[in-house]
């Protein structure tokens, strides 16, 4: 009987994702609607919450600025787990069909992304995606109604792989999330390998929540490469980079990656912030517009804490609908998915160099992507400064042309 | 080739006896109380929170000694409060209740702590390789072996020579009886669940030198764990060590051919050990 519970105990285990609570905001009459899919649990639950403040904050300032169309906004969020898609794709269909929300925003975890995506085009549904990469949300699946503001995979590996090419060497090894995100990375790597005659050594796909890489770090050691390349994310970051210190294979090899992120970094001791990478947007833009008042709002609302690149993607995604909806001066999806072709984020939104913009074509975001070092905190500066930017990289100089992106848009007749 | 493998095997026997600890805390409270404690994963998660907030006022030590005697604090409390009114029961009750209290202590982390990862720091003496040949072997991973070796040592001391530990081992074989000779179940049993409890913060204490400190933190060792039991064998304390350092190996032999299979794997050697010996690997014949 007992050990029959134990096994019980394990399909519940398995049931767990399902239990997740969801977060309803106050609601209003005649207000627009604008559901939030992302992960409030789990392994991204941190990247989420920050990309939750950014959204909050959006929504307060569009409705302080007489909301979308002279109607309020309402903020409706539910929690998609953070690698549960049957979960987050039934969140989606609640808010669409039950809330009858206006506007899509989500997901973080890319396959949750793909697959919300997936189901907001059959619906016909305007949706954002905030923060998921893989490379096909706005390539061989995209959809006419799906934009998103994260960089692509491709874009993130293209912006850093010259520099590491020419910096480190052309023998990498792989540890990569087994997973859309981690895949597409890799294959990005790949082809800038392949470009410069580089050699793969090896790849290990690595279970999304894996807690021990010391298998992996042997591995890979054992293969004597000139760069170790992490295609990680979230709490595997922190486990691979803190096992890599201790095993000191950051003084044998060089470390880097593509995607980092300030919530990873923050989770680290000091003497794992090393290595190249790439932030999708940073704090610290001295002489770039807004972005001061913004981190000043940020750390108001988020006790005291600096925004992230997260924060930023729930910032511009929510922002994004009004600009769409009052571009096309509609909320009908096609409308306002016309509208968005090549619309350009203005300053207040950007807050970054370079004007970032939706691509035509496949409605990617073309923002600045931000290639640089970790580092530790600076003696006497902010504890939260832990990344230099070397290289401002524009989207559409790491972007792959929309056709060869293997986007075939079909837009409703 | 040989070399990777044999490094693979050590390298699965220290990530293997961490398993173990927590399955042995696990296997304590499940043998006598019957009680599958899903939240053993959330302590775990409260002894790393506690270390981390004690190291400012009693440093690394200090914090190390600490913090697994509080979280078994909260365990003994939260069996008295909660766990003891469910005794006798089905064990899918406590089983449910076990499970209820994995996610309010999760969220009960996140909100105390937040839901981004902290940095835990260790002496930096204790994080670097012993050798740069067998560079797996990290002091910190030695220490991490020592003290797992001294808690297992000290429990099988603590079950073999003590009154407590013979009584939690007659009360394992026959609750009942153990009774009706005049022991205090009740105590026996928030004592047991203490010591179950003060293996999950220990092990937490130990995690966070090598892991991101996160809510989450002890969702991704349970299932080891709990796979940890049934292939020692449920009841064996022995078979729980042994089991803990098998699918450690396994998993960390399998990582040298096909690294995304190192979690499956833990689960076909389940399997396996169910369908050939349902009992496990040191398991008694009959008793579950």
């Amino acid at each position: 009987m007992r050990r029959r519970s134990l096994l019980k105990a394990g399909a519940a285990a398995g049931l767990l994702p399902l239990t997740r609570p969801f977060v309803l905001s106050a609601r209003a009459a005649d207000t627009i609607k604008i559901g939030l899919d992302n992960p409030l649990t789990g392994t991204f639950a941190a990247l989420g919450k920050n990309e939750l403040v950014g959204a909050q904050l959006a929504v307060e300032q569009i409705n302080a600025k007489n909301g979308i169309l002279g109607r309020q906004v309402e903020l409706l969020v539910e929690d998609s787990t953070s690698g549960d898609t049957a979960t987050a794709v039934q969140k989606a269909l609640k808010l669409i069909e039950r809330d009858q929300v206006n506007f899509l925003i989500g997901n973080i975890n890319s396959a949750l992304a793909q697959a919300i995506a997936n189901t907001s085009n059959q619906k016909g549904v305007f949706h954002i995606v905030p923060g998921g990469h893989t490379d096909s949300v706005t390539g061989t699946q995209c959809h006419w109604n799906v934009f998103r503001v994260c960089n692509t995979t491709r874009m993130e590996t293209n912006s850093v792989s010259k520099l590491l090419l020419d910096s480190y060497g052309k023998k990498w090894y792989f540890i990569t999330t087994d997973y859309a995100f981690g895949h597409s990375l890799q294959q990005g790597f790949e082809a800038s390998l392949k470009t410069a005659s580089g050699t793969e050594l090896g790849a290990d796909f690595t279970p999304l929540g894996t807690s021990d890489f010391s298998a992996n770090l042997i591995k890979a050691q054992s293969t004597n490469p000139d760069a170790i390349i992490l295609l990680l994310a979230g709490d595997d970051m922190i486990n691979c980079l803190k096992q890599a210190v201790q095993f000191g294979l950051n003084k044998k090899f060089h470390i880097a990656g593509a995607q980092q992120e300030l919530e990873v970094n923050e989770g680290l001791p000091p003497e794992a912030l090393f290595g190249d990478w790439v932030f999708e947007w940073y704090w610290k833009q001295p002489g770039v517009p807004h972005v001061e008042e913004f981190v000043a709002d940020i750390r108001k609302r988020n006790s005291g804490k600096v925004p992230t690149a997260r924060t930023w993607f729930g910032y511009a995604a929510m922002w994004t609908c009004k600009l769409a909806a009052e571009k096309a001066q509609s909320l009908e999806p096609i409308k306002m998915a016309k509208a968005m072709q090549g619309l350009v984020l203005p300053p207040e939104v950007a807050l970054m160099p370079n004007d970032p913009y939706y691509r035509i074509g496949d409605n990617q975001l073309m923002p600045t992507l931000f290639v640089g070092q970790s580092q530790p905190a600076p003696a006497g500066g902010d504890p939260e400064d832990l990344f230099k930017v070397s290289q401002l990289v524009k989207g559409d100089q790491a972007a792959l042309p929309v056709d060869q992106t293997g986007c075939k848009m079909e837009w409703p007749s | 080739m040989t070399q990777l493998l044999l490094f693979n095997v050590f390298n699965g026997l220290i990530i293997g006896a961490f398993y173990a600890l927590m399955a042995l805390g696990l296997s304590l409270i499940l043998n006598l109380s019957g009680v599958i404690n899903f939240a053993h994963g959330g302590f775990l998660a409260i002894g790393g929170y506690l270390a981390y907030t004690l190291i400012p006022y009693l440093g690394f030590w200090g914090a190390l000694l600490v913090s697994p005697f509080l979280v078994a604090l909260i365990g003994i409390a939260i069996e008295r409060v909660l766990i003891r009114q469910l005794y006798g029961r089905d064990p899918l009750y406590s089983l449910l209740l076990t499970f209820g209290l994995a996610f309010m202590i999760e969220d009960g982390t996140r909100f105390i702590w937040g839901a981004q990862s902290l940095p835990y720091q260790i002496p930096s003496w204790l994080a670097a390789p012993l050798s740069s040949e067998y560079f797996f072997l990290t002091g910190y991973r030695v220490f991490m072996m020592v003290l797992v070796a001294t808690a297992v040592l000290g429990l099988f001391l603590i079950l073999n020579y003590t009154r407590l530990g013979l009584r939690i081992r007659a009360g394992t074989l026959d609750l009942e009886t153990v009774s009706v000779l005049g022991v205090n179940v009740r105590v026996l049993r928030n004592l047991n669940f203490g010591l179950g409890i003060y293996l999950a913060g220990l092990a937490g204490v130990l995690a966070v030198g090598m892991l991101g400190l996160q809510p989450t933190i002890g969702d991704n060792l349970i299932m080891p764990s709990f796979i940890a039991i049934i292939v020692g064998g449920l009841g064996s304390l022995p078979g729980t060590l042994a089991g803990g350092l098998l699918i450690g190996i396994a998993s960390g032999v399998t990582s040298v051919f096909l690294p995304s299979a190192s979690e499956a794997v833990m689960y076909v050697m389940m399997a396996a050990v169910l369908i050939v010996r349902p009992r496990g690997l040191l398991g008694e014949e009959g008793r579950f």
